[in-house]
């Protein structure tokens, strides 16, 4: 069976759930709509600092859609409508006084595809930070950045030829770093490996153990072995309604709820 | 608030200078569409007030006056109305019309015009001998803002008259010497001849050209010849097909001044149009049909023939209409194969000699008489009512077949 | 099955008969033909103005140096005061053409921007039928608006404006090449990848800023593309120039002068039903070659930008 209904009063189930004092962005009731289509059902979710938090689920579980809910990035979408509170560091995203972008800056963003700018790979970096006004030192920022994504050894000599000669794992790397030239908090990855090999995706992946320490991650997958190497949390999704979310390692081996468990072990999406 | 920076001011002023400039780039880009908008408004404005006109005129009381209906014959409009001003003033008709030196002189001290009428009826035919004048002719504007003026400087019988040049009797009129006089009938009946003869030419060799091209071309150079050739002809101006038309149809081959000419020099000229068109319609037919049909046997023309064709009609036909709306419109290569700015008869088939609509407006444009000008914006006004019809034809097609997939 | 002419003869008996195969071929042979009509219309167009140019260069009368440096171009004028010089008319042309494209580039690329960008789809879809419409008007019909609207206000202006001038029929022109720009450049606008401007939201742009350094910059090369395709429609362009800017040729580059273009001299010589096979008549084929060779030249530059640095991003 495909896809299960779920009921209308689920309630998510949660394992050791975070305290406020150590959250960074807080989901309440957040429901989303495209136009009479409703892809987002009341979730409620608590991300941590400094961790990783997966969104996992089937395709169109909604799990894109919340991860762009926490840039604004759906309000590019004409006809998207949101209701309930999105708070980072306490202030509600959805305020009409809060500009998006103002909430993109801290708020960075690596997409399913590579998509560098058919810019020089200096420029790339440089993008964001020209964007809103950097008056230091660009040329120490960007190399900053490309050390921070583990880029800098491979381009260093190529700083002026195109992103778009890199390979597609270095093009990846090459976005991170762009992101993280702009000094974000959180970092949300959208399926940032499901365009690479193998090879290319492990660097990704250890490259997101590494810079947990200074940023937040969400990263939506749909690879259950990668939420369960790269993640602290997971949070399960299904049909726009948030089922169940906690520690990785007890979602993955010890998951509360029957949906969860029949996802976790491959029985449907 | 804790998000970090939003309280800085620096921050908050460099936001809200960004802002502005987005402000600026909306405003400054919309313009440009703004202004298009104005200057299609502005010409049709411009045009059709110019169909209409003021005059200050004077009666006469002398020869005859008939009515439009009574002066107007299809051909000899000027015997007929000379032959009833002669016997009201007593002469013989046939001494002065027969007599080719009579006739001469008469005709240079006489025009026949068709003027306004004091009496009830719109239009009459006089014999003018500059005793039934237009005193003054003022435009649509000016005529408007002096009209009390000009009513109270009338004098003695004068009338002020507002002449409206876009009238049913402009369809029955031949072209003319004097404005009045001038019509559309030889023009507009030329340009469904030549039409005519652009479809029936162009219609099957674009539309067997795109088939061709779409779905039996073999993917060799030739092919790719062809379609970079068909986009490069896509792309040369129109007078260069005018000069080929001069030089191929009317002097080598020997055909002349004639429709046909024009209608293959135009064929030609919009042949790619048709051809591109063609070729999206057909692009556009899933392949998913015509697997169908090779599936049931069916050999490829017959899957063309009754499977792809009839699915692309609504597209290939919003793209000749287009196409045609263009060669309607053609001035320049016509005056290079022969269209003449006046021709006496109206045009009878593909060898007769031949005006368009367009060419007639270029041709009134270039008189000395101001009030040709009246007369060319009366031509204008058909021309983009025609085109304008064809126009909206086509969107409503093409909107419906957008539709349909 | 089959490779020579006689086969294909056969072939074409043979259909009467019913045999499908051969109908087939038939078939495919008849749109073959329908097809290679452009390819004799291109050849029929460079046989004609091959031909009667290199008899008008053979004529003893005429040398291409003159052709290319005099300052004279009276070709029509009895043979002792004729000049064949084709630089008065070339230099109209590209008066003409200058101030087309200063009013046209900016108008075409601004309303390409607000329509791809921050046009609604609905506005979008009715202003690009306007603009479709625009360019649809004839251009007889510009030409008569340039003269008897453009003109007048324009002399009330600039002082001494000839009533026949490059500067009123430049502008109406402007405007004709505005639809040309604006819906290729909206079309490779909206070829930009949904990927290159997310990637700059992303990083807190905002609208303008990904329009100006991401979408532009990605579709520059339909963009050019655009404005050298509005330039050949403005050298080609007939009409406006006949009726609005004169059919004096003259060597300068003054807006407010009466002067003529290289599609004006050839419509002027072509009315004046010049003798076949006179020098005046050749003369309209030579400029006609010349004018030829530069649409020619810009179109073939157009398409290899687009086929050259089009689809680098997708």
């Amino acid at each position: 069976m495909a896809s299960q209904a779920v009921p209308k009063d689920h309630v998510t189930v949660r394992t050791d759930p975070i305290p406020a004092g150590e959250a960074v962005v807080t989901l309440e009731n957040l429901s989303l709509w495209y136009g009479d289509f409703q892809a987002l059902h009341d979730v409620s979710l608590t991300v941590p600092k400094n961790q990783v938090t997966a969104l996992i689920g089937a395709s169109g579980c909604g799990k894109s859609t919340l991860l762009r809910c926490v840039n604004r990035m759906n309000d590019l979408v004409p006809s998207v409508r949101v209701e309930g509170q999105l708070s980072y560091e306490g202030v509600n995203l959805y305020d009409g006084a809060v500009d998006p972008v103002e909430v993109r800056r801290r708020v960075g963003m690596v997409f399913q595809k590579p998509n560098p700018f058919p810019k020089s790979v200096y420029e790339n970096v440089a993008f964001g930070p020209r964007l809103h006004g950097y008056a230091g030192d660009m040329d120490a920022l960007v190399e900053k950045s490309l050390k921070g994504a583990a880029l800098w050894d491979e381009v260093q000599d190529k700083l002026k030829q195109s992103g778009l000669g890199l390979s597609g794992g270095q093009q990846q790397r090459l976005c991170i770093a762009r992101a993280m030239a702009t000094d974000p908090d959180v970092i949300l990855m959208d399926e940032p490996t499901s365009a690479l090999d193998p090879i290319a995706t492990d660097r990704i992946e250890e490259l997101i153990h590494e810079i947990k320490k200074d940023y937040t991650v969400i990263i939506v997958t749909h690879n259950m072995q990668q939420a369960g190497r790269v993640s602290d949390r997971t949070a399960f999704m299904h049909l726009g309604v948030l089922i169940e979310e906690g520690p990785t390692e007890q979602i993955f081996t010890n998951p509360q709820h029957e949906m969860t468990e029949r996802y976790i072990s491959g029985r449907f999406g | 608030m804790s998000l970090k920076g939003i309280g800085t001011p620096a921050d908050q002023a460099r936001l809200a200078r960004r802002k502005r400039i987005g402000q600026i780039y909306r405003i400054v880009t919309g313009i440009p569409v703004v202004l298009a908008v104005l200057l299609i408004a502005t010409l049709v404005f411009d045009v059709t007030t110019d169909t209409v006109s003021w005059h200050v005129v004077e009666p006469d009381n002398e020869g005859v006056n008939l009515s439009f209906q009574e002066g107007f014959r299809w051909f000899g409009t000027w015997e007929h109305v000379v032959t009833q001003e002669l016997e009201a003033r007593g002469e013989d008709p046939a001494a002065t019309l027969g007599d080719a030196e009579e006739r001469r002189k008469f005709g240079l001290r006489n025009r026949v015009e068709l003027l306004w009428s004091l009496n009830g009826q719109p239009m009459r035919w006089v014999v003018s001998n500059s005793r039934d004048d237009r005193v003054a002719s003022y435009g649509w504007f000016e005529g408007n803002r002096m009209h009390d003026e000009l009513l109270a400087g009338l004098e003695g019988g004068e009338q002020l008259r507002l002449n409206p040049w876009l009238d049913a009797a402009f369809f029955t009129k031949n072209a003319s010497r004097t404005p009045l006089m001038a019509g559309l009938i030889n023009a507009l009946v030329g340009t469904v001849w030549v039409i005519l003869l652009v479809i029936l030419i162009s219609v099957p060799i674009g539309v067997g050209s795109a088939v061709y091209l779409e779905e039996y071309a073999p993917n060799n150079w030739m092919t790719r010849f062809i379609e970079v050739n068909i986009r490069n002809l896509a792309g040369v101006p129109s007078i260069v097909y005018g000069i080929l038309g001069l030089y191929a149809f009317v002097r080598l081959m020997n055909i002349g001044p004639v429709v046909l000419s024009a209608s293959m020099t135009l064929a030609l000229l919009i042949l790619p149009v048709v051809v591109i068109a063609s070729r999206e319609a057909i692009k556009a037919v899933p392949p998913s049909l015509r697997q169908a049909s090779y599936g049931l046997g069916a050999t490829r023309w017959q899957t063309t023939s009754r499977v792809v064709l009839p699915n692309a009609v609504s597209g290939i036909v919003t793209g000749v209409i287009l196409a045609v709306a263009r060669a309607i419109g053609e001035t320049a290569p016509l005056l290079m194969v022969g269209a003449a700015a006046f021709i006496p008869r109206i045009p009878d088939g593909p060898f007769a000699t031949y005006t368009v609509i367009p060419i007639q407006i270029y041709s009134w444009v270039g008189e000395n008489d101001p009030e040709f000008a009246n007369v060319a914006s009366a031509g204008i006004v058909v021309l983009l009512v025609i085109l304008v019809a064809l126009y909206a034809v086509a969107f409503y097609l093409r909107r419906r077949f957008e539709r349909s997939w | 099955m089959t490779q020579n002419a006689k086969t294909l003869a056969r072939a074409a008996g043979l259909h009467k008969s019913g045999t499908r195969n051969v109908g087939e071929r038939v078939i495919g042979i008849v749109l073959f033909l329908a097809a290679s009509v452009s390819i004799v219309t291109t050849a029929a167009v460079i046989l004609a103005l091959s031909a009667e140019t290199i008899s008008f260069f053979a004529d003893p009368a005429v040398s291409i140096v003159e052709f290319l440096t005099a300052r004279e171009w009276t070709p029509l004028f009895p043979e002792s005061q004729r000049y064949f010089g084709i630089s008065p008319l070339v230099i109209g042309t590209l008066m003409v053409t200058f101030v087309a494209l200063i009013v046209g580039l900016p108008l075409g690329l601004g309303s390409a921007i607000y329509l791809s960008e921050f046009a609604n789809p609905q506005t979008r879809r009715s202003v690009m039928s306007v603009l479709e419409v625009l360019a649809g008007i004839p251009t007889v019909v510009l030409g008569y608006f340039a003269l008897f609207f453009v003109t007048p206000i324009l002399r009330d202006i600039v002082p001494g404006l000839n009533l026949f001038n490059p500067l009123s029929a430049g502008l109406v022109m402007g405007f004709m090449i505005l639809p040309t720009i604006s819906s290729i450049s909206v079309d490779s606008m909206q070829a930009v990848p949904r990927a290159l401007r997310e990637a700059a939201y992303g990083l807190g742009a905002s609208k303008h800023e990904v329009v100006a350094k991401v979408v532009v910059p990605a579709a520059l090369s339909g963009i050019v593309a655009s404005f050298i395709l509005a330039m050949s429609r403005a050298i080609g362009e007939t009409m406006i120039v006949t009726l609005a800017a004169g059919q004096k040729p003259t060597f300068t580059f003054d807006l407010r002068e009466t002067i003529a273009t290289m599609t004006s001299f050839i419509v002027q010589a072509a009315k004046g039903d010049q003798p076949a096979g006179s020098l005046a008549s050749q003369s309209l084929y030579a400029v006609g070659a010349t004018l030829f060779l530069m649409t020619f030249a810009l179109n073939l530059v157009s398409q290899q930008i687009v086929q050259r640095f089009g689809e680098r991003y997708e």
